[in-house]
């Protein structure tokens, strides 16, 4: 319902704007974008101009990790409960990172297949599924909000930030090295790129 | 590019949906202007939906079908174009949600787009199945009887009509002095005897011919003159005598014989070879005879005015000069038209002799100073034919040529749609129900009791649309269609005519969902007590003040070209492009809406 409602505002957004250039004396094509499949407009310098791709913000780039710091903690999330359903399912943990003393209450069944291919529906970490039985045996304390996900968080961090710790000393030995300019101006945005991940990271961590 | 494209309904939405943003702030009294300009400096300033659609740069096929069929509509009723966009995109909207909603509780996940593309044509005929059957019947029950008819007699009473009118189209300040000045003209051509769709026929028509544009000066400097204003000055130097009545003669061709023109063979002394008798003076010489016995004959019948359609040789001028006549040329035929239509007189053609039946009196004949031009100012005397008119002429003025075009174009569509709504929609049934419409003679808001009790029982019997049939404005009539739609026993898809005609309102209100909310409320309050003939007087008397009226006629066209434009969009599958060299502007670009339609784009 939510997802129909901000396609039809987006819409509406790209409706306006086109009636917007149209009264400026911009051309309506009838060709569409390759894209995003928008009527494409023309200037009068005969340049082709889509409204959707470069001007509104895409649709689909909330969700991508790599742009959106709300959507890496979400995957961030997605892969921690992913990584605790077969620990209690299926046998030894793992991983050295459990939480210690914190048992997670059993998953539901239709939850296990679906963790199973990484793609575990979120519900809220401080409510237990409503419709999970309680296995008598397994009866624990609710799993805590907060300490295992950052339990979990904090190596999946630090492999990031040594990842881009190693990328940035490869692009500093490169940019020593390097005789063409070109060359030069994409390492030095590769380094900038690097730290603001870095920064992400690091206000993630906190 | 592709060669070919399958359309898909959202593509239609889109295209449509830009087209409404276009037009969304000019739309209703409160609605905006729109200033053009051109390189070469040219500006024109517009609230009417047509003139700001045929403004833009479309090269999209389907944006340019719209906008014909917004054009063509705007032609035939004079209004309704911005609403027109406006109940084609929520029609549109309200058919794509209809075909998902469908689509998705049938499961058919995996051929969607053939699914909604076969869907909805199919749907988009049922619609126009019910508005071709039933919507006549529909209005004429549940929407006529809380409108009223507009008196025959005197068109001073459509002044509110006229003025919601112009409310739409020029600054609210000119709209009351714009509407009274209508009303004069619309009198003063009046035919008594007959119907006032006739007059406003023969005003349409001649539209052109009536009116002169005066631009530096302000709207209220705007008038009425009488007579004819001939939108030329003297070409001779004398000026017509002051005596009555001043005779004139309409030429059409030139009145002397022309000697030679570019590709004309002369053959001189044929058989004989060249003699003293055929030489090429000869010939100059006959034709400066026939000229003089023509401007003698012209003498003789008293002519002291020559109006020509050509622009007449220099001997003719002359010696038209010598003989105490003026002579007007390169006349423009709308206004000869005109002229021999108020005088009565047919034209000298080629080669015949001068009669009386040539010869028209005029009351007098002068130059007028209008803004920067001196043209010809005529008036008729009492002839047998015009003895009930009174012609006359309207003169608009304006502070820049931009507002005069703007007036002008208004007072036209005001015009089209007065014809519009005195339309006889069933001229038998049409001509009994003016029997009891008729009966009553006062002014429209106190008549209008009485005609609508009378025309109560009278369109249950006939379900006939009535010329002359006005509501109030500001949704009335969308809100009491939407819900005798939602109440009928007709097919689905007259809910979704009901729920596309309420954006209309919705828009008119929305500065203030509030508004719309209470209107909304008042209407519904009045549909449930029908009993209740007090409180209906009350209302829309009231409503009538504040909100202004609108033709039931109009919006009935209105609706119906909408759901054959969409019918029309929808049923077109593919575009193919097909590149040709020049780009032409007309509007008459040629497409049909059959399946698969190619399409020429114009380039």
């Amino acid at each position: 319902m939510k997802v129909i409602q901000a396609r039809r505002e987006r819409q509406d957004k790209i409706s306006k704007l086109m009636g917007d250039y149209l009264l400026k004396g911009y051309k309506m094509l009838g060709e569409c974008c390759d894209a995003c499949g928008t009527i494409l407009l023309q200037d009068r310098q005969q340049k082709n101009y889509c409204v959707s791709c470069q001007e509104m913000d895409s649709d689909i780039d909330k969700d991508n990790p790599a742009l959106n710091a709300q959507a890496a903690l979400s995957q961030v999330r997605e892969r921690q409960l992913a990584a605790q359903t077969p620990e209690v399912n299926g046998g030894p943990s793992t991983s050295s990172s459990q939480a210690g003393g914190s048992v997670p209450q059993p998953r539901p069944e239709h939850c296990e297949g679906a963790a199973a291919g990484g793609r575990t529906p979120l519900p809220p970490p401080a409510a237990p599924p409503p419709s999970a039985p309680v296995p008598a045996a397994s009866l624990a304390t609710a799993r805590p909000p907060a300490p295992p996900q950052s339990a979990v968080f904090r190596p999946v961090l630090q492999d990031a930030e040594e990842a881009v710790l190693t990328k940035l000393r490869w692009a500093t030995a490169q940019l020593q090295s390097s005789p063409s300019l070109e060359a030069s101006i994409q390492l030095c945005s590769l380094i900038t790129s690097c730290a603001n991940s870095l920064r992400s990271l690091k206000e993630l961590s906190q | 590019m592709p060669p070919s494209e399958r359309l898909r309904l959202e593509h239609v939405l889109e295209m449509v949906s830009a087209l409404e943003a276009v037009i969304l702030r000019s739309f209703g009294p409160e609605g905006g202007q729109v200033l053009f300009t051109r390189n070469t400096g040219q500006a024109m300033l517009s609230r009417s939906g047509t003139r700001i659609l045929s403004a833009l740069h479309l090269e999209h096929p389907l944006a340019r079908m719209v906008v014909e069929c917004v054009w063509k509509h705007s032609r035939a009723t004079g209004d309704g174009s911005k609403t027109f966009i406006l109940l084609l995109a929520s029609l549109l909207r309200m058919i794509s949600k209809a075909i998902s909603r469908e689509l998705g509780a049938s499961h058919t996940y995996g051929f969607t787009e053939a699914a909604k593309a076969a869907a909805a044509p199919h749907l988009a005929n049922k619609l126009l199945e019910l508005a071709s059957s039933d919507l006549d019947d529909l209005v004429a029950v549940n929407v006529v009887p809380y409108g009223f008819c507009l008196s025959l007699e005197d068109f001073t009473t459509h002044r509110l009509l006229l003025a919601s009118f112009f409310h739409t189209r020029v600054s609210h300040v000119h709209c009351s002095y714009l509407s009274e000045l209508t009303c004069e003209m619309l009198n003063r051509w009046k035919h008594k005897s007959d119907l006032p769709c006739v007059s406003l026929q023969f005003l349409s028509d001649n539209f052109p011919a009536l009116h002169t544009p005066v631009s530096g000066f302000p709207v209220s400097s705007s008038r009425l003159i009488e007579g004819q204003v001939i939108h030329r000055d003297f070409a001779t130097a004398r000026l017509p005598n002051k005596q009555q009545p001043v005779k004139a003669a309409v030429f059409t061709n030139y009145m002397q014989p022309v000697l030679l023109g570019p590709g004309d063979v002369l053959k001189v002394g044929y058989g004989d070879g060249v003699t003293e008798q055929n030489t090429m003076v000869h010939f100059s010489a006959w034709t400066e005879r026939s000229l003089e016995s023509v401007i003698a004959k012209l003498q003789s019948l008293g002519v002291s005015l020559l109006l020509s359609a050509v622009k007449q040789s220099d001997a003719a001028l002359a010696l038209a000069t010598q003989a105490h006549m003026s002579l007007v040329e390169c006349v423009s035929e709308e206004e000869l038209s005109l002229f021999m239509q108020l005088s009565g007189v047919t034209p000298v053609s080629r080669g015949c002799t001068i009669q009386a039946k040539h010869v028209a009196a005029l009351s007098f004949c002068r130059p007028i100073l209008l803004g920067a031009h001196r043209y010809v100012h005529v008036a008729f005397c009492e002839a047998a034919e015009t003895c009930e008119l009174n012609p006359c002429s309207l003169v608009i003025c304006g502070p820049g040529e931009e507002q005069t075009d703007q007036y002008i174009c208004a007072i036209r569509d005001a015009v089209c749609m007065l014809m519009t709504t005195w339309e006889p929609k069933h001229t038998s049934e049409a001509a009994a129900s003016h029997g009891t419409v008729q009966s009553n003679k006062s002014p429209a808001s106190s008549d209008m009791t009485t005609q609508s009790t009378a025309n109560e029982p009278y369109v249950l019997k006939k379900c006939v649309l009535e010329p002359g049939c006005v509501i109030p404005a500001g949704g009335t009539f969308e809100f009491l269609l939407s819900k005798a739609l939602l109440n009928s026993s007709l097919p689905s898809v007259s809910q979704l005519l009901a729920n596309a005609l309420l954006s209309v309102p919705r828009q008119i209100y929305s500065h203030s969902p509030k508004l719309f909310l209470q209107a909304q409320t008042r209407i519904m309050s009045l549909v449930q007590n029908p009993s209740n003939s007090v409180r209906l007087k009350e209302s829309t008397s009231e409503s009538t003040v504040d909100l202004g009226l609108e033709s039931v006629a109009c919006k009935c066209q209105l609706i119906l070209a909408v759901v054959q434009c969409a019918t029309s969009v929808l049923r077109v599958d593919t575009v193919l492009h097909a590149h040709t060299a020049l780009h032409t502007r007309s509007k008459k670009h040629t497409n049909s809406s059959q399946d698969s339609t190619e399409d020429e784009e114009e380039d």
